[in-house]
C-alpha cells in the first residue's frame, strides 16, 4: 500500500517542523488570538504537507484519493485562516462578519469536496507519485484564494505605512516581518501547477516553512532582528535545500532509470553516491552564489562610499566632544557600512589599557572588555601598526589563542589601530558585514585613511577634554583665592550674628545673676526671654544663610547644568556675598534691572561666578569712592547685562589682552590673572558673549549678552 | 558709683540694640546710632565719656571719628569693637592714634566690654 519514496521525505520533514512550531506558538500564549490563528494556519499547512507525504508514498490509488480529499481540507482553509490571522495580527476591528463569511464559504467548499468531484476529480500519476487532479469548480476556489491574499497584501502594506507615519517603528517592523515572508509564501501556490496536469514537483513546502519560521519568530520574539538579514538567511537556506534536494534526486533518477533499468537497490545506491559527491563538490559554491544574489537584491550590493565619506567629514570628524565623537563614529560606521557590530577602544593612560568606549551590536562580555597593553591583541596591533583581519591572518600564520578569544568577544572581523605620532591611541573594531561579504581591498582603501583622520579627531578631542578639565581646576582655584580675599566680609557676616546671639543670652544670664530682674513679674520675665529667643533665632538664621551661600558658591561646578535663570535673583545672590564689603569700601551699588526680564538658559552657579568676578573686579578698580552700576534689559531676543564701574579704567592698548590667561594689572598676589579668562570661558559655555568698553580714569563697562530662554518668561 | 555716659556708633543695628538693652538696664546712660553723621552730632551734644566705634562704617569711618575727637583734645575715651582683621596693623594704628582699646568683634562677652568701659572711665591704663 505504501513504499519508501524519497520525494515524500521533504514534505514529511516540513510538516513535522511546522507542527512543532504550531505547538510552540500556541503554548507560548494560549489566549492571544494572534497565536491561536497562527497555530491554526500551521495545522492547515501540516494537513496539506503531511498529506502529500502520505499520498506520495501511496502505491494504491484509492488510498491516494482519500489522502487527496483530506489534503484539500487543509488547502481550502489556508487562505481563510491566513486572512483571519492577518486581521488578528493587525488588530483590525469590525471584520467579524467577513471572517465568518469566509469560514462559511470554506465549509461549502469542504462539503462540495467530499460530496462531488467539483473541487477535486481524481488523480495524476507523476514521477514523484500521485497528485490531485482539479475539478471544474477549482478555478472558483483559486479566485477566492487570490482575492483573500491580495486583500491581505493591501492590509499589511497599509498598516505598515500607518505605523511608520505614527512613529510606531516596532509595530512597523513587526508588520514587515510578516509581509516579506508572506510574499515568499505566495510562491508556494506554484504547487497548484501540478494539479492542473503540469508535471512540476511541488516545492511549496520550502516557502511555507520559511514563512512559518519567520512569522513564529516575529510573534514570539519582541526584539526583532533586521528583517533583511532574516529574509536573506532563510532564502539562502531554502535555495540551498532545494538545490541539494534537486541534486540528490536527479542523478539518482537518471542512473536508476537509464543505467539500471528502472528498479533495484543497486541503482539507487549508485545514484546516491554520485549525487552525494556532486553535492559535496558544489554546495559551497551554490551557497556563495545564493548569498551574492540575495545581497544584490536586498542590500543593493555595497554601501555608498560617498555617503560614508560625506557623513564622516560633515558629521563625525568635526565633533569636538570626545564622548559624542566616539559614539557617532560607531553609530554612523555600522549604519552606513551595514555591519553587524562595531566597537571603539581608547587607551586609558592611567590604567595603561585599551577600554571599550563605544559599541554597537556587542553583548555584555564584549562591552566589558579592557585590553591591557600587554594583551596580545593590543600589543599585536601596536607592534604591526597595521590592521588585523580574521579572514587573512587566520590562514597563513595562526594567531595565538588569546587574540582569537578577544576577537570573538569583540565580534570583530577587522581591527584597525588608531595611530598618532607612532602611538596607538585606540582600536577600531568592525564586525562582519550584514551581507556576510568579506572586507575587500576597496573597503580597506577607504577605511584606512578614514581611521587615520579619525585618530587625529580623537586625539584633538581628548586634548580639548583634558584642557577643559585643567581649566575647570584653574577656575576652581581662582574662585577659592577670591573667597580667601573675602574673609573679612565673610567673618563679619557670619561671626557678628553669632556674637550678637551670644550677647543676648549672656546679657539675660548676667541680668538674672546680678538681680536686675528681681522686681519683674514672672510674666515680664517670660516676655523678656521670648524676645531674646526670637533675636537669637534671627541672628543664627542670618549666619546660616550666608554660610549656605558661601558653601554653594565654593563648590566646584559640575559641567553646565542648564536651567531657567532669573538674572535679578543671581545678581542679588552675589551682592549678598560681596555687597557688605563694597559698602564698607564706600562703593555705591546701583541696580537697574528691567521688570519682568525674561529668563535666560544657563547654569546658575556659573553665572553667579561670572557676576561675582566682574563685580569684584569693578570694586578693585575703584580707588576711593565710586559707583558700580548693574543694568539688565531685554533686547532683540537677548538679555543684556552691563556691569559698569567708575574705576581707573583700562588703557586701550591693554583692552584686547584682558581676556588672556595670566594677564593681570593687579599688584602681585592680588590676582592670578585667570579671572577674566575664566569669565569668558564660562560665559561662552552658557551660550553668551562678553564685551568690554573702557576709558582710562572714567571707568569700565563689561557687557554680557545671553539669548532669552526658549521656555518661559519671568 | 557714677556710671559713664556712652555713645555707640555701629551700622549693625542688632549690635547697638543689644548694647543699649544691656547697658541701660545696668544704669548707664547710652545713646546709639547706626549713622556716622548722626553719631558726630550725638558726641557733640551729649559729650559722652566713652565712645564705642566700629572701624568700617558707611558714611564715616571709625578712624575719622577718632581723629576728630583727638583734634578737639576731647577727653572722651574711644573703644573700637570691630571685625576688621589685617593682622593687627589697623589695631596698632588705632591704639597709636589714641584709642583706649580695640576689641574684636564678635565680643568674647558683654561683661568684658563693660569692664573695659569701666576701666577707661576710672582712668586706668588699658
Amino acid at each position: 500500500m505504501f513504499h519508501f519514496n524519497i520525494y515524500a521525505i521533504p514534505h514529511l520533514l516540513a510538516s513535522l517542523l511546522l507542527f512543532s512550531l504550531a505547538i510552540f506558538v500556541f503554548v507560548n500564549n494560549k489566549t492571544s488570538p494572534i497565536n491561536k490563528t497562527f497555530a491554526l494556519l500551521n495545522i492547515c499547512t501540516v494537513i496539506w504537507l503531511f498529506g502529500y507525504f502520505v499520498m506520495f508514498s501511496a502505491t494504491n490509488s484509492s488510498v491516494a484519493k482519500v489522502c487527496s480529499k483530506i489534503i484539500y481540507v487543509g488547502v481550502l482553509f489556508i487562505p481563510i485562516v491566513f486572512y483571519h490571522f492577518v486581521i488578528s495580527f493587525l488588530e483590525i476591528k469590525n471584520n467579524g462578519f467577513l471572517i465568518r463569511l469566509n469560514y462559511v464559504i470554506g465549509a461549502i467548499f469542504t462539503i462540495l469536496l467530499f460530496t462531488t468531484n467539483l473541487i477535486t476529480s481524481g488523480l495524476y500519476k507523476y514521477f514523484w507519485g500521485f497528485q490531485t487532479k482539479v475539478g471544474s469548480l477549482h478555478n472558483i476556489y483559486l479566485i477566492f484564494f487570490f482575492i483573500l491574499f491580495i486583500r491581505c497584501f493591501i492590509l499589511l502594506k497599509k498598516e505598515e505605512k500607518k505605523a511608520t507615519s505614527a512613529q510606531m517603528f516596532s509595530k512597523a517592523l513587526r508588520i514587515k516581518y510578516i509581509f516579506w515572508p508572506f510574499l515568499i509564501s505566495i510562491i508556494a501556490s506554484t504547487d497548484f501547477l501540478s494539479k492542473y496536469g503540469i508535471e512540476s514537483y511541488p516545492i511549496g513546502f520550502l516557502f511555507m516553512s520559511t514563512f512559518v519560521s519567520i512569522t513564529t519568530y516575529a510573534i514570539v520574539k519582541h526584539q526583532l532582528l533586521e528583517i533583511e538579514v532574516i529574509v536573506k538567511k532563510t532564502l539562502v537556506f531554502a535555495g540551498l535545500l532545494a538545490s541539494v534536494f534537486a541534486m540528490l534526486v536527479l542523478p539518482t533518477l537518471v542512473i536508476q532509470e537509464y543505467i539500471f533499468g528502472g528498479t533495484g537497490t543497486a541503482g539507487r545506491l549508485w545514484g546516491l553516491a554520485i549525487s552525494g559527491t556532486i553535492i559535496i563538490l558544489t554546495v559551497r559554491r551554490i551557497e556563495n552564489f545564493l548569498i551574492d544574489i540575495t545581497d544584490k537584491f536586498l542590500f543593493q550590493k555595497k554601501y555608498d562610499y560617498k555617503e560614508l565619506l560625506k557623513t564622516f567629514t560633515d558629521e563625525v570628524l568635526t565633533v569636538l566632544n570626545i564622548d559624542i565623537l566616539v559614539n557617532t563614529t560607531v553609530d554612523k560606521l555600522s549604519k552606513i557600512m551595514k555591519i553587524q557590530s562595531c566597537g571603539l577602544l581608547l587607551l586609558n593612560k592611567t590604567k595603561n589599557s585599551y577600554e571599550l568606549v563605544a559599541s554597537m551590536g556587542l553583548d555584555k562580555e564584549g562591552r566589558d572588555i579592557s585590553l591591557g597593553s600587554d594583551n596580545t591583541l593590543a600589543s599585536f596591533l601596536r607592534k604591526t601598526k597595521s590592521y588585523l583581519s580574521t579572514k587573512h591572518q587566520g590562514k597563513d600564520s595562526p594567531l595565538p589563542k588569546r587574540i582569537i578569544e578577544d576577537m570573538n568577544k569583540l565580534k570583530l572581523a577587522l581591527a584597525i589601530p588608531l595611530i598618532i605620532y607612532d602611538d596607538m591611541i585606540g582600536i577600531l573594531t568592525l564586525g562582519n558585514k550584514k551581507s556576510d561579504e568579506d572586507y575587500t581591498q576597496d573597503d580597506m582603501d577607504i577605511l584606512l585613511p578614514l581611521a587615520r583622520t579619525l585618530s587625529i579627531a580623537i586625539s584633538n578631542a581628548i586634548a580639548l577634554d583634558e584642557l577643559s578639565k585643567t581649566q575647570a581646576e584653574a577656575a576652581q582655584r581662582e574662585k577659592m583665592a577670591v573667597i580667601g580675599t573675602l574673609s573679612a566680609g565673610i567673618n563679619h557676616e557670619i561671626c557678628n550674628p553669632l556674637g550678637i546671639a551670644r550677647g543676648q543670652c549672656e546679657a539675660f544670664l548676667l541680668n538674672i545673676k546680678d538681680g536686675l530682674y528681681k522686681d519683674k513679674s514672672m510674666e515680664e520675665l517670660f516676655d523678656k526671654a521670648q524676645k531674646i529667643m526670637e533675636k537669637v533665632i534671627h541672628e543664627t538664621d542670618r549666619a546660616t544663610a550666608i554660610t549656605k551661600r558661601l558653601s554653594s558658591f565654593a563648590k566646584p561646578a559640575k559641567g553646565v547644568i542648564s536651567d531657567d535663570v532669573n538674572i535679578k535673583d543671581e545678581v542679588d545672590e552675589v551682592l549678598a556675598l560681596v555687597g557688605y564689603e563694597l559698602k564698607l569700601d564706600k562703593i555705591d551699588i546701583i541696580k537697574d534691572i528691567q521688570e519682568g526680564l525674561p529668563f535666560i538658559s544657563g547654569d546658575k552657579k556659573q553665572l553667579q561666578e561670572v557676576f561675582f568676578n566682574l563685580i569684584r573686579n569693578a570694586a578693585q578698580a575703584i580707588k576711593e569712592k565710586g559707583k558700580i552700576i548693574i543694568r539688565a534689559r531685554e533686547d532683540g531676543g537677548n538679555v543684556i547685562i552691563d556691569i559698569e564701574d567708575t574705576g581707573h579704567g583700562i588703557p586701550e592698548d591693554k583692552l584686547d589682552q584682558i581676556f588672556n590667561p595670566f594677564y593681570t594689572t593687579k599688584d602681585p598676589g592680588k590676582g592670578t590673572g585667570l579671572g577674566l579668562f575664566i569669565v569668558r570661558q564660562v560665559v561662552e559655555k552658557n551660550l553668551g558673549r562678553i564685551f568690554v568698553k573702557s576709558k582710562v580714569n572714567e571707568g569700565t563697562t563689561f557687557t554680557l549678552e545671553f539669548p532669552v530662554a526658549v521656555r518661559a518668561k519671568a | 558709683m557714677k556710671k559713664p555716659k556712652i555713645v555707640a556708633i555701629d551700622d549693625e543695628i542688632d549690635f547697638i540694640d543689644m548694647l543699649k538693652d544691656y547697658f541701660e538696664l545696668r544704669g548707664y546712660e547710652i545713646e546709639v546710632t547706626s549713622k556716622g553723621v548722626q553719631g558726630i552730632e550725638l558726641i557733640n551734644n551729649k559729650k559722652p565719656d566713652i565712645v564705642i566705634l566700629d572701624l568700617k562704617m558707611p558714611g564715616i569711618s571709625g578712624e575719622e571719628v577718632l581723629k576728630l575727637l583727638k583734634s578737639k583734645q576731647s577727653k572722651t575715651k574711644v573703644i573700637f569693637v570691630s571685625a576688621y582683621d589685617d593682622a593687627g596693623k589697623t589695631r596698632a594704628r588705632m591704639l597709636d592714634s589714641g584709642a583706649y582699646a580695640y576689641l574684636d568683634k564678635p565680643l568674647n562677652s558683654l561683661k568684658e566690654l563693660e569692664d573695659v568701659i569701666n576701666r577707661a572711665y576710672s582712668g586706668e591704663e588699658a
